[in-house]
C-alpha cells in the first residue's frame, strides 16, 4: 500500500527517500549511543564489583617481595643480618585502619597516602626480627609532622643519617623521617643485636630516600638559636593544642636556666591573619575556661601577649609579623614569659 | 503516504520506544533491587553449622553481690595477680559453673609480640583459662575479631599458643559468624554486622582487656575491648567514638571483665611499638563493673574520669558506676 502511494506520487516518493536516509542515519546514531551506553553501564558495574572485592578483603593487598622497596640492596641483602617473612603488605586510606585501627586518623589527617609493611627475621636466631612499616606521606612536612609527634620521650637522635634526615631509637623500635616517608622499624625484643642490625638498615634506607633540599623543614631553623633543646620539634599539621585555628605549628622546648617550657609559632598568610588566629586562640582558651593573668614582661606587653592561666598550666600567645607564637602548658610564669621574649625576638629577625 | 500515516507511525515509535525503555528501566531497577544488601557489609550470614545459629549475644552477667563489684590488685606476676583479683570477688565458682561454655575475649588487635602492651598478655589468657576448667568449664574458647590477618595476630601475639596450651579452642572469624544486630534504643548499632556465632552456645563470657592510650579515644579498656565485636568497616564509628563504645557495652553484658594495668601503654596507642611507650604500673582489677573497672584504669593513665566522655554516657544508660571508689574496691597486693 505504501509502495502503490509511494509509486502515485513523485514528491512522495523523494519525501520517502530522504525520510529513509535521515531515519536510516538516525538507528544507526541511536544504536551507537545505546552501544555507547551499555559499555558505560557495564564499566560500571565491573568496576563496582572489583572495588567491593578489595574492600571485603580482610587485611591487605600482598605484593611481590622487593628488597630495594625497603632500602635494602641486594647486595646488603646477602650480607645483611635479616631475611623477609612472608609477603610485603600495602594499605592505602581506605584500610589503613586495617593494620594501626584508631591511629589511622592522625596519619590520614596529616597526609597519608601509602603504607608498606614487611616482616623479617634475624638470621642468627629466627625468633626475633622486626616489622618494618614505610608510610608515604606525600611530602617531607606530613613525614615529619607523624614522626615527631610519636617521638618518644627517651628517644637516642640518630644522628648519621645525613641532612634533612631525622631518627631515633627507643628500646626496640627506631623511627626515621626520610623526605616523604615516614618509617618504623618495630623490633619483637630487647635486643642490641636486634637493634645494631636495624640501624644498618636505617643507614641503608636514609641513603636508598636520599632526602634532598627540598625536603628541609627550614622552619626548624626559625627557633632561638640558643636554647632550643634539639630534636625536641615537634608539628602539628591540624588542630594544634586543641584548637582548630591553628595550623602548621612548630614547637619545640626552650631552656632557661633550670626551667623548659614549650614555645611555637605558626606562620600565616600575612600579618592581619596572624593576629586574627591569636586572637582566636586566646578566645579559645578563655571559652574553655582559661583565665587571662596579668602580663609581666614589658617586651610582652608591647608585642601584644596574652597570658593565660589554664588550669594552673601557663599559655601564652602573640602575634609577630606574620607570625602567631607563643608558649604551651608551663609550669612557672617567670619561664614561659622569659620563653616567649626570645621568640619574639627571633621571629622579629626571620620577618625582618 | 498521508500525514495521517505518517503520524500513526511516530505515535506508534514513540510507544514502542518508550515501552522498550520503561522495560529496561524496570529491568536495571530489578537487578539493583537483587544486588542490594540491606544488612551492609559481612552481615549476610547469621548462622554457623559449627557455632549453631547465632541469635544476638545474650545477657551473660551474673547476680550483683554488694561489696564484690570490683577487685584491684598490685603485684608483677600476672597470674598470682589475676588469681586474686578473682579470688576477692568470691571466686571463680561465683562466675563459672561445671559444663558452662566460657568465651574469653582478649584483644588480639593486632599482629605485635605481647612486649609492646598492644594486646591481651598470654600469661593472664592462661591464668583464666586454667581457673575455668578448674571448675569443670566443659569448653573455653578464646576469640576475637582481629581485623589484621587474624592468624598472625593470634600467633604474634602469644595468645593462640598460650591458649591452646591451657586447653581453651582458639577461634578465628570468619564471615559466617557475624550477624547483623541493632541495639535498642541505640543510634549507632542499628543492623550492623557483629561477631556472634562463638556465643551462640556459650553461658559465660570474660572479657580481657590491656590498658592502653588510644589516640582516638584517650583510653582502650575493657570497654574498648567489645569494639572487636564489630564487623564491617568498623571504623567510620571512630568518628563518634565515645558513643560507639558506650553503645558496645550497652550491647554486651559479659560476667566479668579483666583489666591488666601491669604494664600500660601510656603513649602511642593503641599500637605502640615501642617499650619506650609503656611503664610498670603493676595493677589488676577484676570486675563485673565494666564502667568502674575503666574508671579507675583511667587513673593509671594519668586522666581523669571526666577526660573520658564514654563512661558518663554509659553510666547515664544504667551499664555502671564512675564513681568506683562508691563500690568499695576490694584492694590487696601480693608478691
Amino acid at each position: 500500500m505504501l509502495l502503490t502511494t509511494c509509486r502515485g506520487n513523485p514528491d512522495e516518493s523523494g519525501m520517502r527517500n530522504f525520510m529513509r536516509i535521515h531515519s536510516g542515519r538516525a538507528r544507526t546514531l541511536e544504536s551507537a549511543v545505546g552501544v555507547l551506553i551499555l559499555l558505560i553501564m557495564i564499566a560500571t558495574v565491573v568496576g563496582i564489583y572489583i572495588i567491593s572485592e578489595a574492600g571485603s578483603s580482610p587485611g591487605s593487598v600482598s605484593q611481590d617481595y622487593n628488597m630495594a622497596r625497603f632500602g635494602i640492596t641486594s647486595e646488603q641483602e646477602q650480607q645483611g643480618d635479616f631475611t623477609p617473612v612472608g609477603k610485603a603488605e600495602a594499605y592505602n586510606n581506605d584500610n589503613l585502619y586495617e593494620k594501626i585501627d584508631g591511629k589511622a586518623p592522625m596519619y590520614q589527617e596529616a597526609g597519608f597516602v601509602k603504607l608498606d609493611t614487611q616482616r623479617f627475621a634475624a638470621k642468627s636466631n629466627s625468633e626475633i626480627g622486626f616489622e618494618l612499616y614505610t608510610y608515604d606521606m606525600n611530602n617531607a612536612k606530613n613525614a615529619f609532622s607523624v614522626y615527631s609527634r610519636q617521638k618518644r620521650a627517651d628517644a637516642t637522635d640518630l644522628s648519621d643519617l645525613g641532612a634533612s634526615a631525622f631518627g631515633y631509637v627507643a628500646g626496640n623500635a627506631i623511627c626515621l623521617s626520610l623526605g616523604k616517608n615516614y618509617i618504623e622499624m618495630i623490633g619483637s625484643a630487647e635486643s642490641n643485636e636486634l637493634v645494631d642490625g636495624m640501624k644498618g638498615i636505617a643507614k641503608n634506607m636514609a641513603v636508598q630516600f636520599k632526602p634532598g633540599e627540598k625536603d628541609k623543614i627550614v622552619e626548624l631553623g626559625y627557633f632561638p638559636v640558643e636554647g632550643t633543646v634539639a630534636g625536641t620539634w615537634k608539628l602539628q599539621i591540624d588542630n594544634a593544642f586543641g584548637f582548630d585555628g591553628l595550623t602548621d605549628a612548630y614547637s619545640a622546648l626552650y631552656k632557661s636556666g633550670d626551667k623548659s617550657v614549650s614555645i611555637f609559632f605558626s606562620r600565616r598568610k600575612n600579618a592581619d591573619e596572624a593576629k586574627t588566629v591569636a586572637k582566636n586562640y586566646f578566645d579559645f582558651l578563655i571559652t574553655n575556661g582559661g583565665k587571662a593573668v596579668t602580663v609581666d614582661s614589658e617586651i610582652l606587653k608591647s608585642a601584644g601577649a596574652s597570658v593565660v592561666d589554664f588550669y594552673s598550666a601557663f599559655e601564652i600567645v602573640f602575634p609577630a609579623g606574620i607570625f602567631v607564637g607563643g608558649v604551651h602548658e608551663a609550669d612557672n610564669k617567670q619561664a614561659a614569659e622569659k620563653g616567649a621574649e626570645v621568640l619574639i625576638g627571633r621571629l622579629k629577625e626571620i620577618n625582618d | 503516504m498521508t500525514e495521517q500515516n505518517q503520524e500513526n507511525i511516530a505515535r506508534r515509535q514513540v510507544l514502542i520506544r518508550g515501552a522498550k525503555a520503561a522495560a529496561s528501566i524496570a529491568a536495571v531497577v530489578g537487578v539493583a533491587r537483587w544486588l542490594y544488601d540491606p544488612k551492609g557489609p559481612g552481615a549476610k550470614k547469621g548462622s554457623d553449622p559449627f557455632f549453631g545459629e547465632a541469635k544476638g549475644l545474650p545477657d551473660f552477667s551474673v547476680p550483683r553481690k554488694d561489696g564484690q563489684v570490683i577487685s584491684i590488685v598490685k603485684g608483677e606476676n600476672r597470674a598470682k595477680t589475676v588469681n586474686k583479683a578473682i579470688e576477692l570477688l568470691g571466686g571463680i565458682e561465683r562466675f563459672i559453673n561445671p559444663g558452662d561454655i566460657v568465651v574469653i575475649k582478649p584483644n588480639v588487635g593486632f599482629a605485635t609480640p605481647s612486649i609492646l602492651g598492644a594486646t591481651t598478655h598470654p600469661d593472664v589468657i592462661t591464668a583464666v583459662v586454667k581457673l575455668c576448667y578448674e571448675k569443670k568449664a566443659s569448653k573455653v574458647i578464646v576469640t576475637d575479631n582481629s581485623i589484621n590477618d587474624p592468624a598472625s595476630c593470634f600467633t604474634i601475639s602469644g595468645i593462640s599458643k598460650a591458649a591452646s596450651a591451657a586447653g581453651a579452642q582458639v577461634v578465628m572469624p570468619r564471615d559466617s559468624y557475624f550477624s547483623p544486630l541493632t541495639l535498642e534504643g541505640g543510634s549507632l548499632i542499628k543492623d550492623w554486622p557483629v561477631y556472634c556465632a562463638p556465643f551462640a552456645k556459650a553461658n559465660k563470657l570474660i572479657g580481657i582487656a590491656p590498658l592502653k592510650n588510644h589516640h582516638r579515644s584517650a583510653a582502650s579498656m575493657t570497654m574498648k575491648n567489645w569494639y572487636g565485636l564489630l564487623g564491617g568497616r568498623r571504623n567510620v564509628f571512630h568518628q563518634d567514638i565515645n558513643n560507639i563504645i558506650a553503645e558496645l557495652a550497652m550491647l554486651v553484658k559479659p560476667t566479668l571483665v579483666i583489666l591488666d594495668g601491669t604494664v600500660t601503654m601510656m603513649t602511642n596507642g593503641p599500637t605502640g611499638g615501642s617499650v619506650s611507650d609503656l611503664k610498670k604500673t603493676n595493677t589488676m582489677i577484676a570486675s563485673c563493673d565494666m564502667v568502674a573497672a575503666d574508671a579507675f584504669g583511667s587513673t593509671l593513665l594519668n586522666l581523669k574520669s571526666a577526660d573520658l566522655p564514654y563512661l558518663a554516657i554509659a553510666e547515664k544508660a544504667g551499664v555502671g558506676t564512675v564513681d568506683y571508689e562508691s563500690l568499695k574496691p576490694l584492694r590487696t597486693e601480693v608478691t
